[in-house]
């Protein structure tokens, strides 16, 4: 193929995955690596590289914009990085030393599980605009995880406090692993992590995730870097791609409803933890 | 038009320990970061297809062309002919260090604001978004 229209397609394929990863809080990766492989017989190494750059557009993208309107939460954002940088560094090491397709196949299947499972519960609050009944816990009192935004769909100030963080901590140092190992920015557990137990109103859960993700993402890149998976002739027009889709998302979310980006982000998780578990499976 | 009441889930406060300049300060920092990393990701591309008009995906996706570059004296030699493999390279390690810089910010408007649990949090991230960066990535491979 030539390079130009491998170029091209792949910013095409980045603006499809900015757009929905800057929505949904799940970075886009999600969407560059399957195309990467499937689309250009691209080797898993390569398109997680790529994979990583495209989640590191999402996060600068729609991180300037969502922290300049305080809809990310820095303060819950910058807390959760001590669980998911070192799960990053963790990640990306054990996917350059270990190469047991057995453990991978045996994680994609418990992984895709766990996403199954966390489920009913945001598919149970499809009607809840914002949480309701929250009890923040001690760590959540002391260290003020709690804030306020301004949403211009209701033109009011909605206030949120973080509940479970002791749960969410698990979650993240998790989705750090995950990061790490798959090329993935994870964001599905940090989004279902800071919806299902922080609870956090869906839009600040999903800006949030997609902030915290850089800084998930540059923790693995030294380890892909070092190992040569990044390849910068991939990795660009996913990026400028992403990042122009993820522009155009990070208008779009400030004016939805919370019950809308939640209808958006739960088919997206439903699909990707199906997809998991049968990859885990070796199923196509 | 009265301001409405704020809506709320709980007894939450609002936060007033953060200020306005921090969430501004941080989004200028990643919007820097991010079109600085564009611009070279972009100049390199197009650098590169000025040189090498016939090339194909496939010779592409089959090199690394990106490890002669990650050193700094390899990465300025490679600025100082203006090789593309080499802004490329730049571009990236713009975009990877974007986060990174963000987070030094966020401990600075934290240690400013003598919130000493949240400075030495953000403090502890660094050093390991560092040590993962330059110790654990070579040590690795």
């Amino acid at each position: 193929m030539d390079l130009l229209v491998f170029v091209l397609l792949l910013i095409l394929t980045g603006i499809a995955a900015g757009l929905l990863g800057s929505l949904t809080g799940l970075g886009g990766a999600v969407v560059v690596i399957p195309v990467l492989i499937v689309g250009f017989g691209a080797t898993f190494p390569v398109a997680a590289g790529a994979g990583l750059i495209t989640i590191l557009a999402t996060s600068s993208t729609t991180g300037s914009a969502y922290v300049r309107d305080q809809l990310t939460d820095l303060r819950i954002g910058m807390f959760f990085e001590i669980a998911t940088v070192p799960g990053a560094i963790l990640g990306a090491t054990a996917t350059v030393l270990l190469t047991h397709a057995n453990l991978n196949a045996a994680l994609s299947v418990a992984l895709g599980i766990v996403l199954l499972g966390i489920l009913p519960g945001s598919v149970r609050r499809r009607h809840e605009e914002l949480p309701e009944g929250v009890v923040p816990d001690r760590r959540s009192k002391s260290l003020g995880l709690y804030g306020e935004y301004r949403d211009p769909v209701t033109g009011r100030s909605v206030r949120y406090e973080a509940a479970d963080t002791n749960s969410a901590l698990g979650v993240m140092f998790g989705a750090g692993v995950i990061s790490g190992m798959f090329g993935i920015g994870a964001g599905i557990f940090k989004v279902l992590a800071l919806d299902h137990y922080l609870r956090l109103p869906m839009k600040v859960s999903t800006s949030t995730s997609n902030f915290m993700m850089g800084v998930t993402a540059a923790a693995g890149a030294g380890v892909l870097l070092a190992a040569g998976y990044v390849n910068p002739f991939v990795a660009a027009p996913a990026a400028m791609g992403t990042a122009l889709g993820a522009y155009v998302g990070s208008r779009v979310l400030p004016g939805l409803t919370n019950r809308s980006v939640r209808l958006i982000v739960v088919p997206v998780v439903a699909a990707l933890a199906i997809e998991t578990i049968l990859r885990g499976l070796g199923l196509p | 038009m009265t301001d409405p009441e704020p809506v709320s889930p709980g007894a939450a406060e609002p936060d007033v320990r953060l200020p306005l300049a921090a969430y501004r300060r941080m989004a200028f920092v990643l919007r820097s970061g991010l079109v600085a990393s564009l611009l070279l990701l972009a100049g390199g591309i197009a650098e590169y297809f000025a040189h090498h008009p016939g090339a194909t995906a496939q010779a592409i996706l089959a090199t690394n062309p990106i490890a002669g570059y990650l050193s700094l004296s390899g990465l300025a030699r490679g600025i100082g002919r203006g090789s593309s493999e080499a802004l490329l390279t730049l571009g990236v390690l713009v975009l990877v260090a974007t986060p990174i810089v963000r987070v030094v910010s966020g401990f600075y408007y934290f240690q400013r604001g003598g919130e000493r649990t949240m400075a030495t949090i953000t403090l502890l991230v660094f050093v390991l978004l560092l040590f993962g960066l330059l110790v654990f990535g070579p040590f690795v491979k």
